[in-house]
């Protein structure tokens, strides 16, 4: 945890590159002695330093999107939510490279619901309450089926379902709540590298 | 030309090029293997990394490797790039060609499930009428079974069972936990017999050629091995019509180089053992080349149960876990109405079934999953593939890989006696549930598309007549008497067992068989 505070103290301070930069600068004064042997620098991933720029949804599809990230895997005893986990601004990312079938049950899925939003209680789904909410998340309740459900908000929101939990039990932040054992999972396992 | 350095020269260094460098090289032949992919230092090409680490977060580079469902984002610079080694399909008959290019190929992955054949399919024909007997019996190769299985310690039990004949095992005597006995039970007054898992247990690491048969060829002195030799064609002598080598590019380079011997073996892996034979426009007087294509269905997850006496870790020790086989049991002594020969269930309990499986979600879903962690039973379902000649592969010349090799061109499809079979098994499996008290959460018999198994067999197949088959009894071709094939594309039917202990069986008699003819000078002009 202390590694984590000064990671993201350097992140929140806007001149700690400048002191990093004068720190890598040779001395003046007499050489310093080699770092030991097993010293190793030390790196920061970018989700804990920087905010992800959005490319893919619209502002009302993630408004959306984030409403139902939170919905579908809140913080539950002490385990990060998809919020907590920036689950929404990765799928942004993921969507922006899937291909154009994957893209289009998510807009269509996103749009789908707003739509039934704006019938059913005259308001966009992000301001909807909890109650609000379920009435239109009935399609998670159905049991599951292998094929997809036909109607497209349905498909959408059981694609979403799994992929909302899979971004948030492996993000860095599902894997700090398990290291602290607040949680299960969050592991990892090896890695191939590319072949030459 | 010149009188060739090798007596043998062996494509492919898996399962079954390296069985055939094996026995060959303790034989005393010369033998040249050649690979298309390189060595691999697994201490250096893995690294440890935790899922967040990864670009995807675990979800993978979307639309890479689209056809591997095995590929994960850890995994997946291991598996063949498609867009390098591409084939074609209709995309209305998908096809998953999933492929491996490293010296020890497939056996480096493999599920390590290990089973013999038996008459039921060494003999189908005799006992159904549909297709094709084998040109051999079990008796033929159990003899070969009887030394690959020392080789990959195979663990196992016996059992007693016709359909699944007994192994040389490291004798499995572990004892089964009440849901598996209550299980067992059940399957059993339905005539469903059941025997543990039967697996390679190798040495360290792997159960592979990689380190079970190519260090004692290599210790014979008797083996070279090429890696990162992408072989376009076999090359046969005008005069002789004889096999006389191979032309091959260096992976990286892409230079052509030639390699020669008095044999060649060619064990590349199914379906690129044909594409060889096919771009090189030999060995297929019968025409049947390419056809036959054959694997096993697979369902996996087919039906989900949680066991209510271990919900919210109520379990007591010894209660829950474990799992077993249960080989075919359909078309031994009955006859079923809509479908041909059967299936085998390899079913586990202990697990914890996901989230998709639970109509629900938010905290009521959480609750619901730590209720159920560890209380689930899931079973994959592995169902014969009928060879069908219209299950086909062919050369399109339209495209090529990186090296310029045309490519296959992929046409099979499941039919009615595989979804009727599916049906069956997951109708049988559920009703076992239900006699357990189980709960089913969710049950499906959607098979995933041919190919997903990883167990291509045919298009290159033995027979007793060379008008109907491409190679005889000894996995030697017909036409060309110094080319032997000794994979999985030598099959005539698979069953529903795994093929790798077979092919193994195969590869070494047909060496042993080589290795007499060779000795006799029959292999020669």
């Amino acid at each position: 945890m202390k590694r984590r505070r000064f990671i993201q103290a350097l992140a929140a301070t806007p001149a700690a590159p400048a002191l990093l930069a004068q720190q890598a600068q040779p001395s003046q004064q007499a050489p310093q002695a080699p770092p030991p042997a097993e010293a190793s620098l030390r790196y920061t991933p970018p989700d804990a330093a920087a905010e992800a720029v959005l490319h893919f949804f619209t502002a009302q599809q993630f408004a959306t999107l984030r409403k139902l990230s939170d919905l579908l895997m809140p913080p539950v005893n002490g385990a990060p939510g998809a919020l907590d986990a920036k689950a929404p601004e990765f799928l942004d990312f993921l969507l922006s490279q899937s291909p154009a079938e994957r893209q289009q049950l998510y807009r269509n899925g996103l749009d789908g619901l707003n739509a039934q939003a704006r019938k059913r209680f005259s308001k966009l789904f992000a301001d909807f309450d909890a109650a609000q909410a379920e009435t239109l998340l009935a399609p998670l309740r159905d049991p599951w089926t292998y094929d997809a459900p036909s109607d497209p908000v349905a498909a959408f929101l059981r694609a979403l379902k799994d992929d909302v939990r899979r971004a948030t039990m492996n993000s860095r932040e599902w894997s700090l709540a398990a290291a602290a054992g607040r949680t299960r999972g969050g592991g990892g396992g090896l890695y191939w590298l590319p072949i030459d | 030309m010149a009188d060739p350095k090798f007596d043998v020269l062996i494509i492919g260094s898996g399962a079954s090029g390296g069985m055939a460098a094996y026995t060959l090289t303790k034989k005393g032949a010369k033998c040249l293997m050649l690979d298309a992919g390189p060595p691999i230092d697994f201490e250096r090409q893995r690294v440890n990394k935790s899922t967040h680490e990864l670009p995807f977060r675990g979800f993978g580079k979307p639309g890479k490797l689209s056809h591997v469902f095995q590929a994960t984002e850890f995994n997946a610079n291991q598996w063949v790039d498609e867009t390098q080694v591409p084939y074609t399909h209709d995309p209305k008959e998908p096809y998953n060609w999933v492929r491996v290019r490293m010296i020890g190929g497939k056996s480096l992955f493999w599920a390590r499930m290990s089973f013999r054949l038996s008459d039921y399919e060494f003999r189908a024909k005799d006992h159904d009428g549909y297709g094709d007997n084998w040109p051999i019996s079990y008796r033929d190769l159990a003899p070969y079974y009887d030394q690959v299985e020392p080789i990959f310690r195979v663990r196992g039990r016996r059992d007693g069972l016709m359909q699944l004949p007994d192994g040389v095992f490291i004798e499995d005597t572990s004892g089964e936990s009440e849901c598996n006995k209550r299980f067992i039970a059940a399957a059993r007054e339905r005539g469903i017999p059941n025997t543990k898992m039967r697996t390679s247990m190798g040495r360290g690491q792997f159960a592979s050629s990689f380190n079970l048969l190519l260090p004692d060829a290599l210790a014979t002195g008797n083996l070279t091995i090429v890696p990162n030799a992408v072989v376009r064609e076999i090359t046969v002598d005008k005069n002789t019509g004889l096999a006389n080598g191979v032309n091959f590019l260096e992976r990286q380079s892409h230079r052509e180089m030639h390699a020669s011997a008095r044999v060649v073996v060619v064990g590349a892996s199914c379906l690129e053992s044909t594409r060889l034979l096919l771009n090189s426009g030999i060995a297929n007087s019968s025409g049947v080349l390419g056809h036959y294509l054959h694997d096993q269905f697979y369902i996996t997850q087919s039906v989900q149960a949680v066991i209510p006496e271990a919900r919210d870790g109520k379990a007591p020790s010894g209660f829950i876990g474990g799992g077993g086989y249960m080989p075919r049991f359909r078309n031994l002594k009955t006859k079923e109405k809509n479908f041909l020969r059967g299936y085998a269930l390899d079913w586990s309990t202990g697990g914890s079934p996901d989230a998709k499986y639970f109509p629900l979600y938010g905290e009521a879903l959480q609750k619901a999953l730590e209720s159920c962690r560890g209380a689930g039973f899931n079973c994959t379902v592995m169902g014969e593939v009928l060879p069908r000649a219209e299950s086909e592969v062919r050369i399109n010349k339209a495209v090529t890989d990186a090296w310029g090799i045309p490519v296959l061109h992929v046409q099979t499809r499941y039919t009615s006696n595989e979804f009727n079979m599916a049906k069956d098994a997951v109708a049988t499996l559920e009703e076992l549930c239900h006699a357990c008290g189980w709960e089913v959460l969710a049950r499906h018999d959607q098979m995933f598309p041919p190919g997903y198994s990883i167990h291509e067999l045919g298009t290159c197949r033995m027979g007793d007549n060379p008008k109907t088959s491409v190679l005889n009894k000894w996995n030697q071709s017909w036409d060309v008497k110094n080319l032997f094939v000794v994979d999985g594309s030598s099959f005539v039917s698979g069953g529903s067992q795994n093929p790798t202990m077979t092919m193994l069986a195969l590869s070494m008699r047909a060496s042993d068989y080589m290795a007499e003819q060779m000795r006799k000078g029959e292999l020669e002009a």
